[in-house]
């Protein structure tokens, strides 16, 4: 059997992937979907505007924060830089992640039985 | 179709706020870029820009989490929603209250006439017209419209109660006054009970009303009243224009008295209209310059 990328159950993580592809530099929209293509193999399936809306969501709740770039030509690019709140976010979100996929295997586990 | 006629065309039915404005270039710079990485692994032109757009998903979801307002929804906010606010069972309400008033006015007139005594006419007048108008003036204040939110109900009966005291005490009056032959000074006293304090209620009610304008009403006074407050757009030329009325003034007054004396009164009040006449000149002078300057 094949496996299927679950674009919902990514979905679910959309704050979560965004902050972190946040933590090592401040990142531009075109950036941040590229990143998330590249990494999945062009597997997922994403809406852009999923991101939006998820830029705005972290953005009001302060764990981003976005800045106009100094392009000279073109539109400008309006970029993101992560917040300590929002990385502290991010590493919350990371540890919840990790411990429910080990809850998940667990009931996985007990069904298979 | 580039990029940019694009996203206008998608978000042409929302109203242009400066958030969107800024989410549209934003959206625009990321867009270019996508279609610029596409058609460098080898897409065509007009390929690379199809499948960007797809990429871009739906828009409306994206204008409610934006929380952007179409145009004709802020515009139906504004002003057209009036009728939306009268409900049905109000609508029947007041129909039903207008045919009461009506019934009240019909039979106390035919009832006067028929039995030639005032009283038939006062007593259904009261009883129909009264109630009628006392529900009106309930529904009416607790009735939310384009400009003014609802009164709350409590407030809105204790107008219905000061009204009822008003309507009863004129009643009692008029009925002291003419049918009991009493004459005025009963009648006058009559009022004591009834009108006064009803009076006295309803004037209280008004000195502690609170301002139930909606927010873009509040908005629109507020600009009207800044503008008002800068005719001439600086101090610098409102003191201008003090300082010029004050000195037109003076000389027209200068001139009135003179005149008076000199040729008498019936040619004198001429210096008073030139000097009003000089003044709105001038006024409209200030204000045409300012209008230029915007």
């Amino acid at each position: 059997m094949e496996p299927k990328l679950s674009s919902d159950l990514l979905r679910g993580h959309t704050d979560t992937i965004v902050l972190g592809s946040l933590l090592g530099q401040d990142r531009y929209g075109f950036e941040i979907y590229n990143r998330i293509l590249e990494r999945t193999g062009e597997r997922y399936e994403l809406k852009e505007t999923t991101l939006y809306s998820s830029y705005k969501r972290l953005e009001r709740d302060g764990y981003i924060i976005s800045y106009w770039g100094d392009e000279t030509q073109g539109a400008r690019r309006r970029y993101y830089r992560i917040t300590d709140k929002g990385r502290e976010q991010y590493l919350q979100n990371k540890i919840d992640l990790e411990f429910t996929q080990k809850i998940i295997n667990e009931l996985l586990k007990e069904d298979e039985r | 179709m580039n990029t940019r006629q694009q996203i206008d065309s998608l978000f042409s039915g929302y109203e242009k706020t400066a958030g969107l404005s800024d989410f549209m270039e934003e959206l625009e710079s990321n867009l270019n870029d996508r279609i610029a990485s596409l058609k460098q692994k080898g897409m065509g032109e007009q390929e690379a820009f199809d499948k960007a757009l797809a990429e871009l998903g739906d828009i409306s979801s994206l204008a409610d989490d934006l929380s952007l307002k179409r145009k004709q929804d802020v515009f139906s906010e504004m002003y057209m929603k009036t009728r939306n606010y009268i409900s049905p069972v109000r609508m029947a309400l007041y129909v039903i209250c207008g045919a009461l008033i009506g019934f009240g006015l019909i039979t106390g007139v035919a009832a006067w006439l028929f039995s030639s005594v005032l009283d038939a006419f006062l007593g259904t007048a009261l009883i129909f017209c009264g109630s009628g108008v006392l529900v009106v003036v309930f529904l009416g204040l607790t009735q939310e419209t384009s400009a003014n939110e609802a009164m709350s109900w409590k407030r809105a009966l204790w107008y219905v109660l000061s009204v009822g005291a008003l309507i009863f005490g004129v009643f009692v009056f008029v009925n002291a006054y003419f049918t009991k032959g009493a004459g005025l000074p009963v009648a006058i006293a009559s009022l004591i009970p009834f009108f006064l304090p009803g009076m006295s209620l309803g004037v209280f009610l008004i000195l502690t009303e609170k301002d139930r304008s909606k927010p873009w009403v509040a908005e629109l006074r507020r600009e009207a009243v800044k503008s008002a407050m800068h005719p001439f757009g600086s101090p610098g030329r409102e003191e201008r224009f003090g300082l010029i009325c004050g000195a037109l003034w003076i000389a027209g007054i200068a001139g009135f008295v003179l005149l008076t004396i000199t040729v008498g009164f019936k040619f004198s009040w001429l210096a008073l209209v030139a000097a009003l006449v000089v003044q709105l000149l001038v006024q409209s002078a200030f204000m045409k310059a300012d209008g230029k300057r915007d």
